[in-house]
């Protein structure tokens, strides 16, 4: 094995860096909050038991039984005991502008700068291949994202994210596409807040309308700078959002 | 849909514009093709065999479907497809449209890999799963039209997140009642890539697999990648393959 001037490779490190035996776990419960953020499971439904839940999701019983415990912990489920008794979603548990308040003063500048570098990177690749793929069909799909300026915020979150996958989709690299989900998936529930402003709304808009046209007119790097905006816009209004607490 | 010489390509004209000379080059394209077209006919062949089948164990029990029955019927044609030996299938299942089980419910029988991964599961405990896939290429067009269908290539955002092409077909209880939901087929492009390629290379150094829309599946010449918008490269030879593929001898990227 060839060594670098300083030592030890860098890439070897992550070789030896320790396996998360929670990984799987967690997987399971970014699945349901996923579910619940999607419409897929809505307030007050009851949750399969722990027996089935693992058959269903292709994990163990004591998995989905960790995974259960975390999402009651987290408050997305409450449980109830007795004869109707079961796993049931929580009440108020779409994401909150509260919550998201929360996780905004948590992270640093220098970490939601770097993460914006990060998306502004894979979706600007996504875009320029997209731009060299697009059809007609792709355009029109592409152009369903595109929210009513008078959407609700949290409509507004999830056409923003799926408007970007779709931007994958049109590029048609999975490997791409897989890296877009787990950027958008370490933004979390930030992005809620930008979209209860009109104002970022209205920007929006017109960054979606020109990037759809720039799809559609085969013009990759047009596509590329719409993108970025996009990006651009929302780290902007978090950052600008996150001074006010200094 | 007959076996090697199907023809409901858009661009299904016989082989023509045969470059001058041809004769033991285009013989050997012609058997490539006809491999080509066994293997993808094939795919399309066991999918309406299998469609057929579940139609009828469907109707057999008349009206009490159950997502375990389901499961109980589909899982081991699942198994088969997918643990077939250089079979293309990455995955396969059922879907079930709306009424089979309930009003605006689905319900989805759906397994990937060769350790049969379940897909989507946590949609069945929705009660309206059915919006989930009212919307996708590969489940309205067959409930529309009542006829197979190929989507793709795309990434597959709901199993894989791989680049695949999904053949799906419509299941019937009734010969001419509702569609009662689809079965269908996952393929990755990489697994039909690698099936293909030798037969593409055997027809010409730019010969390229498309779907309907022209796009590109796999191709022999190197600028030109799965899921780039192609066309026919005049004079070349169009070949059917399947339903509605097409191999152009030799093709340009847009």
């Amino acid at each position: 094995m060839l060594l670098s001037p300083k030592g030890a490779s860098r890439s070897l490190a992550a070789v030896f860096t320790p396996i998360k035996s929670r990984g799987l776990v967690d997987e399971v419960c970014a699945r349901i909050e996923q579910a619940v953020e999607t419409g897929l499971l809505t307030s007050g439904q009851r949750l399969p038991n722990e027996t089935e839940l693992a058959a269903a999701l292709g994990v163990s019983a004591v998995t989905a039984r960790e995974a259960l415990s975390q999402l009651r912990a987290s408050g997305i489920i409450r449980t109830a005991r007795g004869r109707s008794g079961g796993s049931f979603i929580a009440d108020n548990v779409l994401p909150s502008r509260e919550r998201a308040l929360a996780q905004l003063h948590e992270v640093s500048r220098l970490q939601i700068r770097d993460l914006a570098l990060h998306y502004q990177a894979i979706a600007a690749a996504c875009a320029g291949v997209a731009a060299r793929r697009s059809d007609a069909a792709d355009v029109a799909t592409l152009r369903s994202f595109i929210p009513a300026a008078d959407d609700d915020s949290l409509s507004w979150r999830l056409a923003l994210s799926e408007f970007l996958l779709e931007v994958a989709a049109i590029a048609r690299s999975a490997r791409l596409a897989r890296e877009l989900i787990r950027l958008q998936a370490d933004l979390g529930t930030l992005t809620l807040l930008p979209c209860a402003d009109s104002g970022y709304r209205g920007r929006t808009t017109l960054i979606l309308e020109d990037v759809a046209a720039a799809i559609e007119a085969h013009q990759p790097a047009a596509a590329e700078t719409g993108v970025k905006a996009l990006i651009a816009a929302t780290t902007d209004w978090l950052l600008t959002e996150q001074a006010k607490r200094y | 849909m007959s076996d090697t010489t199907s023809t409901a390509g858009p661009s299904a004209a016989s082989p023509s514009a045969a470059p001058a000379g041809a004769g033991p080059a285009q013989a050997s394209a012609e058997r490539a093709v006809a491999e080509l077209d066994s293997t993808i006919a094939g795919i399309e062949h066991r999918l309406a065999a299998w469609a057929a089948d579940a139609g009828a164990a469907l109707a057999a029990m008349s009206g009490k479907v159950t997502g375990t029955a389901v499961d109980k019927l589909i899982r081991p044609v699942v198994e088969d497809l997918v643990q077939l030996p250089d079979g293309y299938a990455a995955g396969a299942g059922f879907i079930a449209n709306a009424g089979l089980l309930g009003p605006e419910r689905s319900y989805i029988a759906w397994w990937q890999g060769p350790d049969l991964e379940p897909v989507d599961a946590l949609a069945n405990f929705s009660p309206n799963s059915i919006s989930r896939y009212v919307k996708a290429e590969w489940f309205r067009i067959p409930v529309e039209t009542g006829q197979a269908h190929v989507t793709g290539p795309y990434v597959d955002f709901l199993c894989s997140d791989e680049y695949v092409l999904t053949f799906t077909h419509p299941v019937f209880t009734h010969p001419d009642g509702p569609v009662a939901g689809i079965v269908g087929i996952d393929v990755t492009v990489q697994r039909l890539e690698r099936g293909a390629m030798p037969a593409l290379r055997r027809i010409g150094d730019r010969a390229t697999l498309v779907n309907a829309d022209g796009r590109a599946v796999a191709s022999a010449a190197s600028d030109i990648d799965a899921g780039d918008l192609t066309a026919p490269d005049e004079p070349c030879r169009h070949y059917p393959v399947g339903r509605t593929f097409t191999v152009w001898s030799d093709a340009t990227g847009l």
